[in-house]
């Protein structure tokens, strides 16, 4: 290891002490954010399929979309479908973006700056999860969404997608490519840093 | 850098997309959710012998909590990462082997604790278990992938790292431009 290396058992008890004041901080800013969340996706739902959400419910952190979907009831009637997400599910990743950061003590706008990269990928998270649950729900539904063959199974990746992968490596790869040079030292060896693309000058 | 995060992007989302085709499913997913019930199980009956588990569920006979471990909670998903962060980054094909080996050990061997945690979160109470489950330990495990990463890389012989970062030299100049922070 080079003399000038961050001991990286260092970073890691830095990140984890941060990380339960980050969470706290993500859960408390949650409810303010999950209207502007809902709203992107609202949006992003009408690139999608135009008029599909008719109106966006807030409730605290949880949102609730009034869909334009007509699900069969009894006695020959049909119902509008209210579809509930959860935004935190697909937000979490934000606390383990932040303490990461304070871990590397990286510069405060770049707390901001990569908050603000990762709302795009909340908002495909709770879109996609939206589409899913309509998918769920049966045939007459995935009809009304378009969603049948391939379509259906563009949507069931874009739900894996962002429920499985995004939430965590997106804010990770971000914190890579924010902190590239502190990355490259904490992984330095023998110079090994540099397959990262960091020049000896660029180092911190 | 753009290498690094092209190659690593196509091979995590090849390796997604894989996971979730049928035939994975069955010869591989299935069965190692099986494998993580039977050793979780294995590893809480010396201590307390009030769990029952079926294919991939398990139950306290206690209060009757039942915990199903599905897609996202095998720990498939931080291997993937794992494996494509290792594949991305240039090394020798040992050495690559012996990370993803000892790398997938230790990420499986922190979700087989996720799992015996969340099984008495559960049993304990639901509000913790849902902040566990769905928010702190995904975040967890995301950072054990990242850790295990970082000291294999560190580890990374110099002898045998010197010609790859040679080899990136000529590419990486003409980025260096953007790569300064």
């Amino acid at each position: 290891m080079t003399p000038d290396a961050p001991p990286l058992g260092r970073f890691v008890l830095r990140t984890l002490c941060w990380l339960a004041p980050c969470f706290a901080l993500w859960y408390v800013v949650a409810s303010a954010l999950a209207p502007v969340t809902g709203t992107l996706a609202w949006g992003l739902l009408d690139l999608l399929q135009p008029r599909l959400v008719s109106a966006l419910e807030t409730t605290g952190r949880e949102l609730a979309f009034v869909t334009s979907l007509r699900a069969p009831a009894a006695m020959g009637r049909s119902g509008v479908l209210v579809i509930e997400v959860n935004p935190l599910l697909y937000s979490y990743g934000t606390a383990l973006f932040l303490a990461l950061m304070l871990g590397a003590r990286a510069q405060w706008w770049k707390l901001l700056a990569g908050a603000l990269v990762l709302l795009p990928f909340h908002v495909w998270g709770v879109a996609f999860d939206l589409l899913a649950q309509a998918l769920r729900l049966g045939p007459d539904i995935a009809v009304q969404i378009h969603a049948q063959g391939w379509r259906a199974e563009g949507v069931a990746i874009g739900y894996q997608l962002g429920s499985l992968l995004f939430p965590t490596l997106v804010p990770v790869l971000l914190w890579v490519g924010f902190c590239r040079a502190f990355v490259t030292r904490l992984g330095r060896r023998t110079g090994t840093g540099d397959a990262l693309g960091v020049p000896a000058s660029g180092r911190q | 850098m753009t290498r690094f995060l092209a190659t690593f992007v196509v091979v995590v989302i090849s390796l997604f997309i894989a996971e979730l085709t049928q035939p994975v499913q069955t010869a591989l997913v299935l069965p190692w959710t099986e494998a993580l019930v039977h050793i979780s199980a294995g590893l809480i009956r010396p201590f307390d012998d009030h769990i029952v588990i079926y294919g991939t569920l398990m139950q306290s006979t206690r209060g009757g909590f039942m915990l199903s471990i599905e897609p996202g909670c095998n720990g498939i998903e931080a291997a993937i990462i794992l494996i494509a962060a290792m594949l991305s980054f240039p090394a020798p094909a040992a050495y690559r082997a012996i990370g993803i080996l000892v790398g997938l050990v230790a990420v499986q061997t922190l979700n087989v604790v996720r799992v015996i945690s969340l099984f008495y979160l559960g049993q304990w109470s639901m509000q913790a278990f849902e902040w566990a489950h769905f928010y702190l330990w995904q975040a967890l495990i995301m950072l054990d992938v990242l850790i295990v990463w970082l000291i294999w890389i560190r580890r990374l012989p110099a002898t045998a790292t010197a010609a790859p970062v040679e080899a990136g030299a000529a590419a990486n100049s003409a980025e260096r431009g953007t790569m300064t922070r």
